[in-house]
């Protein structure tokens, strides 16, 4: 027996508790599945428009799609209804019952009966798929030349979503817009421009054709805004707004980068601007749109003047809806009318105190966009205001804005230092991770400063020491980077510090349950260094320590161990945590250059080597050591710890003798290079490096052929007994690793790799990554076998092999190429390998997510596939390519075969 | 582009909702719907109509005890969204005469159609209340006639 929905939803609203609904739902489902099951046209139409509504309840439903199908392959119109409505409520992923459902669409597009071609068309634009779109195309242009105006609005919107999803059709509907945009039906002519609108987007090469219509539309504008009252589009006295909104956006488009058609434009939007009130929302709403074109096309000064004054009106007002899309569109004027906003800024900065959230996030972008060197300090103290009174959301948006603020536009140093102590103090648990690379960047640069800050933070780390963890972090790696000139100024400052005063204090800190593990590491860093920096309180150090070295925390306990046992040889201490070199300002864009310089396969690779060979051998290179020496050493702040500087001037230690020895055997194998082998190998070899020192090995047969390597390994070794640790283990190994890269480290790349993986994974990786450089021989390289495993669409990847060995096991070695030839570039680049049973495969992650068109520029992606089990066969993979191009998600699955490696 | 129409009530409960935008599973549709509806609610009256979530933006109006909230991308004009809830409640208002949360209950396919007439694949298409309800009162006629 079924009941009505009627009845259905009287049922649900009587009972009382959410169990009882959902005893009364799934009763009902059961019913419905039956009498789906036993073909019950009669109740059908009743039993989905249930089903809707139980979808609203949030139940599944998926049952009733196919019963969707049957209804709107059903001639009466009152069953397709429900049916189509069914389809466009329930459906959700499945893509098999709408493409089961093309053919009965097909057939209802070409039905007589308007209502029913409405209907298909209707559930066309609201739910088809890339497949059904592309079939039925044909059908829906054939209908944009309908009698009837009924039809051609909707074939218009189906229109927009066929070429949205399928965009090669567009050539279709270009020619057919002129014809819907002199239409004489405003719903016609709304749908004709948001067709238009899409088509610019999809094919921006139409543009000049379309700027043809520019006069008409002013001329459709203008009757529209001179029409007096029309009964049929009144809104409030203003005649219908939604057209004249998509009219302005659409010259907004076809204005832009135009000064001719935005000449055209101009007495029209003035008039606009002018006449309109702003009282009522639908005046507010053309005046809105209308600022926003005036903004963006080419108007002249004046305009411009007027529009943003018509904004800040908005911005005074009391409509909160209005400040919002005020603050809004000023953010799109900020590049160009910098001069015009400036005098408008106490109106903006005071939205930063508006009791609507929607309206201070948007000021606050605001306020970032019109930011300069000369008003960032106050206007930052405006924010530091805001943010004791924020929402919690809000004040990582706000502190990360400051952080921005005081890299990109500080006027000097020391406001730099106070600003960012201010922000630590107020929001310091808000704050983003890098605030202290800002602090490292800062007091690095400016030597008269560390003092300053050193003692700005240990004194307000004394006042209250418990602060927020941001904040004692902030101040622990100052205080131990600078301690002794804190020490060394302070008394001649006649305000002495004792040193027992700050190793009491970080014991005080290290020891208190309130702070969490990652302070601690800080701290643990800060008394290692203040070992090497002040004299005589190494015995006080070692037994903060010592406690820690049964931690429950297995990083705190591995570094409280490395750093006890690193005071057996003070020497290798003292050098390992000397004070970090300055950090260069370039830093960043030259080693992006560095890497595509490296990357850059097509152009002159001979000259390229040159150059860099030049580089490593001019004075400047050991400027370029000690930027590395430095990114390591922030790295290490981070996650790992022992490291040793590389530019100290070497004395009798037999490890840094050996530094020295492979230092300038890199340079060789640099000039050596220049004959035999292009840069490109070079990366590959120090990914390579990288990835096979995450994991610990160091006994790799290609590698060690060379003498140097051979040593370096040894070297490893020695310190791992220095330190005293199993090479057996995991960490034991790690630790090897890490010393004997800092030592082995001559140049390279995987910066980028390394800061992410050494920050998410400890030790192990931090510290692989620090080195990954110490390069090998690169001429075997030479010989090792590759094959083209994909062309199609462009993209072309490539694969060289190289068999190693792990820890004794075999395994090869395999660096993926990336090309892309076609125009334009491929983004989200996703590149999975499978292997059979007794492999496993390990990939470090690509490049970048982005291959450049033309073959301008290439991505590398490296993984080992490593035999778990003795059988030899020739090697078999899976692979699935993903990426996207132009917006369109492409995903590929292969089989590769027949490779050139058996192992 | 509208990337969907949701109307609720006051309870938070779904009383209408279109989405324009294809791949969202049952579950996340009731998470999203649950998180939008808790924060306009949430909200006073004197704040402004307009939310940030995730990527877009909501555009919300409350009527009696119905919200109808309207999710749109960057490029739409929020005042126009607001001018379009006006229109589509005085549409319905028009039709239904007086409309209540009950009649979109009992009435949700009619309460489709007008939304049908008014907007398809997140655009505006028609705002002519005359024109909006002429195809429905033809079909009404049709099926009194046929009972």
């Amino acid at each position: 027996m079924s009941i009505k929905l009627h009845d259905l939803i009287t049922k649900v609203r009587e009972s009382s508790t959410t169990s009882g609904v959902r005893e009364i739902i799934s009763e009902e489902c059961v019913q419905i599945r039956n009498a789906f099951r036993k073909e019950d046209t009669k109740n059908r139409p009743r039993n989905i428009s249930k089903l809707i509504y139980i979808d609203f309840l949030g139940f599944p439903t998926d049952f009733g799609q196919l019963e969707c199908l049957k209804l709107i392959a059903h001639p009466s119109y009152v069953c397709k209804r429900i049916g189509y409505l069914g389809l466009s409520v329930l459906l959700t992923e499945n893509e098999e019952v709408l493409f089961m459902s093309t053919n009965i669409i097909r057939t209802d597009l070409a039905s007589e009966n308007k209502f029913i071609v409405s209907l298909a068309l209707s559930s066309l634009g609201n739910i088809g798929s890339v497949e059904m779109l592309r079939d039925l195309a044909p059908e829906v242009e054939k209908l944009l030349k309908s009698q009837t105006a009924y039809i051609r609005k909707k074939a218009a919107l189906a229109a927009i979503r066929t070429i949205r999803f399928v965009p090669e059709t567009v050539d279709r509907f270009v020619g057919r817009v002129k014809s819907l945009l002199s239409d004489k039906n405003h719903g016609v002519v709304l749908g004709g421009i948001q067709l238009l609108v899409e088509i610019l987007k999809i094919e921006p090469k139409t543009i000049s054709e379309f700027r043809k219509l520019v006069p008409g539309l002013l001329r459709m504008l203008k009757s529209l805004v001179d029409a007096g009252y029309a009964p049929e589009y009144d809104f409030e006295g203003v005649t219908d707004p939604f057209l004249q909104v998509h009219i302005l956006k659409l010259l907004r488009i076809l204005g832009q980068d135009s000064k001719k058609y935005s000449n055209q434009m101009i007495d029209l939007l003035t008039q606009v601007g002018t006449s309109s009130g702003m009282n009522k929302n639908v005046e507010n709403c053309i005046l809105y749109e209308s600022v926003s074109t005036i903004l963006t096309i080419e108007s002249p000064n004046r305009l411009r003047v007027t529009a943003i004054n018509t904004l800040s009106k908005f911005l005074t007002g009391k409509d909160n809806n209005m400040k919002y899309v005020a603050l809004n569109t000023l953010l799109k004027g900020v590049n160009k009318d910098s001069k015009s906003l400036k005098r408008h800024r106490k109106v903006i900065v005071r939205c930063l105190r508006d009791k609507d959230i929607s309206i201070r996030r948007r000021a606050l972008d605001l306020v970032f966009g019109i930011m300069n060197k000369k008003n960032v300090k106050e206007l930052t103290q405006e924010l530091l205001d805001c943010l004791p009174k924020a929402e919690h959301d809000f004040r990582f948006d706000i502190t990360a804005k400051v952080c921005t603020a005081i890299e990109k536009f500080s006027p000097d140093d020391q406001w730099q230092i106070d600003t960012l102590v201010q922000v630590l103090t107020i929001g310091g648990q808000y704050i983003r991770d890098d605030v202290i690379a800002i602090m490292t960047h800062v007091t690095g640069r400016n030597q008269e400063l560390q003092y300053y800050a050193s003692k700005k933070l240990y004194n307000s780390l004394l006042d209250d020491r418990y602060r927020n963890q941001k904040f004692i972090q902030v101040a622990a790696w100052v205080i131990g980077e600078f301690g002794d000139i804190l020490l060394k100024k302070s008394i001649e400052e006649n305000e002495p510090i004792d040193p027992s005063q700050i190793i009491d204090l970080c014991q005080i800190i290290i020891t208190s349950s309130r702070n969490d593990d990652l302070t601690k590491y800080f701290i643990l860093n800060t008394l290692i260094k203040l070992s090497t920096r002040i004299e005589g309180y190494d015995e006080t150090i070692q037994e903060i320590i010592k406690p820690f070295m049964k931690h429950v925390n297995i990083e705190i306990q591995q570094r409280a161990c490395e750093y006890f046992r690193l005071f057996e040889d003070k020497e290798l201490l003292v050098f390992s945590f000397d004070r970090i070199p300055v950090k260069d300002e370039n830093l960043e864009t030259q080693k992006i250059e560095e890497i595509e310089e490296n990357s850059n396969q097509n152009s002159n690779t001979n000259t390229k080597v040159q150059e860099n060979s030049n580089n490593q051998l001019s004075p400047n290179n050991s400027n370029n050591q000690n930027k590395k020496k430095q990114e390591e050493n922030e790295l290490n702040l981070m996650g790992s710890n022992i490291n040793i500087s590389q530019n100290q001037t070497q004395e009798s230690s037999s490890i840094e003798n050996l530094l020295q020895l492979d230092f300038s055997n890199n340079n060789n194998q640099n000039v050596n290079k220049q004959t035999t082998n292009t840069q490109n190998q070079q990366s590959n070899q120090s990914t390579e490096d990288f990835l096979s020192d995450i994991f610990g090995t160091n006994n790799n047969p290609n590698r060690s052929v060379n003498n140097t390597q051979n040593i370096q390994n040894n070297n490893t070794q020695n310190v791992m007994d220095i330190l005293g640790t199993g090479k057996g283990n995991g960490t034991g190994m790690g630790r090897g690793n890490g010393i004997g890269m800092g030592l082995g480290n001559g140049t390279g790349m995987g910066r980028g790799n390394g800061t992410g993986m050494g920050r998410g994974n400890g030790t192990g990786m931090g510290r692989g990554n620090g080195t990954g450089m110490g390069r090998g021989n690169v001429n075997t390289q030479k010989k090792n076998p590759s094959a083209i495993i994909y062309n199609q669409d462009g993209l072309k990847i490539q694969m060289n092999f190289k068999l190693v060995s792990v820890n004794g096991t075999p395994a090869a070695m395999i660096q993926s190429t990336f090309t892309n030839s076609t125009q334009t570039q491929m983004t989200n680049l996703l590149f999975q390998v499978a292997v059979p049973k007794h492999l496993q495969v390990q990939m470090a992650p690509p490049s970048s997510k982005i291959i450049p068109p033309n073959n301008n520029g290439k991505v590398t992606q490296t993984f080992r596939i490593i035999k778990k089990q003795n059988i030899k066969t020739k090697l078999t993979m899976m692979t699935r390519i993903q990426y996207k191009i132009n917006g369109m998600p492409i995903s590929k699955q292969q089989e590769v075969k027949n490779l050139p490696l058996i192992f | 582009m509208i990337k969907f129409i949701l109307i609720v009530n006051k309870l938070g409960q779904t009383r209408l909702a279109q989405y324009y935008t294809t791949g969202l599973s049952i579950n996340k549709r009731v998470a999203l719907e649950n998180e939008i509806t808790r924060r306009c609610l949430s909200r006073k009256d004197k704040e402004c109509s307009f939310l940030e979530f995730r990527d877009l933006k909501v555009i919300y109006r409350r009527y009696a005890s119905l919200f109808f909230l309207v999710g749109v991308d960057e490029e739409e004009n929020e005042l126009g969204i607001l001018e379009f809830i006006h229109c589509l409640v005085e549409t319905l208002d028009k039709y239904f005469e007086n409309v209540c949360e009950l009649d979109l209950m009992f009435n949700i396919d009619k309460a489709y159609m007008i939304l049908d007439e008014m907007a398809l694949n997140g655009n505006i298409i028609e705002t002519n209340k005359k024109n909006i309800i002429a195809p429905l009162h033809i079909i009404d006629q049709v099926s009194k006639k046929l009972k």
